[in-house]
């Protein structure tokens, strides 16, 4: 049935991921490897993973129709650019789906765990396990003063780029993202759109991800970015307090639960925005609804991962259709 | 007056900046002003160019300019690293450390590596630059008219000239 109110800072926490840029030393980056050569990569990882009884399932990127690669982006598991070109690229994750390594993105390998909720330790452990294994069987570049080195030089250093999924509807409603994003910055974290373009940010689902990665040691960074993570989530609060007070945003609540029960057709676009609106009324109390459902339709009901369900490709029209029927489910 | 850098047009653009507390005089022409990323409106040095979205700017490749050498291991040159924004594989960090460092100094700061290094970099040591080096450096950046790498040399030899008499 629907799920109470828990009210508590951290409603505003989606997700927690933790991703370590590593390269081996001795080989060029991948952009200036040829298909053979990244092959070659590619097997010596696999095979020293396998060969240490690593549980992990592989899948060759070139074997997927571009719709599943675009859904594995949608689901955070991998980067929007390993999507893009498949040549040479391989994917290893774990059955959870909380570990997944991308063999020749931009770097040889992409180490990352994804955690629910505020667990910045836990990701970064998880994804650690997989880089102390992989140090063991490669000599990863690495340099005293500039860490490791990877393509991108502002990725040197740890290395590390660990984030937090956020909903910050209150913030977005009152207009203070954009401030918080530009005080962000200045402490050194971004804080980005995770659906839409830049323009606009669907679903108000923002990630908030450390930009430092020298002269600050993994653990400093990640205390600074969960300390950064509860003080958005407390202003988030703070916010979601006052404006759930306003008649008129609770008519918004309230329609756009209306419209969620009774639509026979639902655009993504439009999907985004009423669960926004329902999630935030669910969290203080104005609306009956499945927050944790919620959580979850915010990304299977993407176009690209509704084909992956789907086991084909659906015409926008009948993915409209499954996902009008499927989003009433939050209120069962 | 003519060009600083191209020595052969009027300098139109003139630039003060402070180095050190000292304030030093730049003249340069139109193009070389644009070439160097010097904007005819901005009026100070931008540290990322318009070269396919990379780290490195087109100024940076003309002023650091490295006469055909190239990484043993990727075969990219200096600009080949401007021109793409990325070096071609780690060894690149290594053959153009001096020619990477401003870029680098623009996107970290003074900030050194403070994390967790691979198990085989246990105990290892970062080696200094010694004082003779920085000045070579220094000596060939004042030569080719890089003047942010030889502000960022100059306060690296001033900082370790202070930690010897210490």
């Amino acid at each position: 049935m629907s799920q109470a109110s828990s009210n508590t800072q951290l409603d505003a926490v989606l997700s927690t991921r933790v991703r370590l840029a590593r390269n081996i030393d001795k080989i060029p980056f991948p952009v200036r490897l040829n298909s053979i050569e990244k092959q070659n990569v590619n097997f010596g990882i696999c095979r020293f993973l396998s060969e240490k009884g690593c549980d992990l399932t592989l899948t060759e990127m070139s074997s997927l129709y571009p719709y599943e690669a675009i859904s594995l982006a949608e689901r955070h598991l991998i980067s929007p650019e390993f999507a893009s070109a498949s040549e040479g690229r391989v994917l290893l994750m774990s059955q959870n789906e909380e570990i997944s390594i991308m063999l020749c993105e931009r770097d040889h390998l992409r180490i990352q765990c994804t955690k629910q909720g505020l667990q910045t330790q836990e990701a970064f452990e998880g994804a650690q396990i997989y880089d102390e294994l992989l140090s063991s069987g490669f000599r990863f570049a690495f340099d005293q003063k500039l860490g490791y080195l990877n393509q991108n030089p502002k990725d040197i250093g740890t290395g590390m780029k660990a984030s937090v999924l956020m909903h910050l509807p209150a913030l977005s409603a009152t207009g203070a993202m954009a401030r918080i994003s530009a005080t962000a910055s200045k402490l050194g974290f971004s804080v980005r759109g995770s659906y839409g373009d830049g323009a606009s940010v669907k679903g108000d689902i923002f990630r908030i991800s450390n930009t430092v990665t020298m002269g600050i040691s993994e653990n400093e960074a990640l205390t600074n970015l969960k300390t950064m993570a509860l003080q958005i989530a407390t202003k988030e609060r703070a916010a979601a307090e006052e404006l759930i007070k306003d008649i008129g945003i609770r008519d918004r609540i309230n329609r756009s639960a209306g419209i969620i029960e009774n639509a026979v057709l639902m655009s993504s676009d439009e999907m985004m925005e009423l669960l926004s609106w329902v999630r935030l009324g669910a969290v203080y109390g104005a609306v009956n609804a499945d927050i944790p459902l919620i959580n979850k339709l915010f990304v299977s009901m993407q176009p690209a991962t509704m084909n992956v369900l789907a086991k084909r490709k659906l015409t926008e029209n009948e993915r409209d259709e499954i996902r009008a029927k499927t989003v009433k489910q939050i209120f069962r | 007056m003519l060009c600083q850098n191209c020595k052969r047009n009027d300098a139109g653009v003139h630039l003060k900046r402070i180095i050190n507390g000292e304030a030093a005089e730049i003249h340069l022409c139109g193009t070389c002003a644009v070439a160097l990323g010097i904007g005819d409106t901005a009026g100070s040095f931008s540290p990322f160019g318009g070269v396919q979205g990379g780290n490195l700017s087109h100024a940076d490749t003309r002023r650091m300019s490295n006469k055909g050498i190239r990484c043993e291991t990727c075969g990219f040159s200096f600009e080949d690293i401007a021109r793409t924004g990325m070096p071609g594989c780690p060894d690149c960090y290594r053959v153009f450390a001096g020619k990477l460092r401003p870029t680098l100094v623009k996107l970290h700061g003074r900030a050194v590596f403070n994390g967790k290094g691979p198990s085989f970099a246990d105990g290892q040591e970062a080696s200094p630059d010694s004082l003779s080096e920085l000045r070579e450096r220094l000596e060939q950046a004042v030569r080719e008219e890089n003047f942010e790498l030889a502000a960022v040399l100059r306060d690296e030899i001033r900082s370790l000239s202070e930690k010897e008499v210490q």
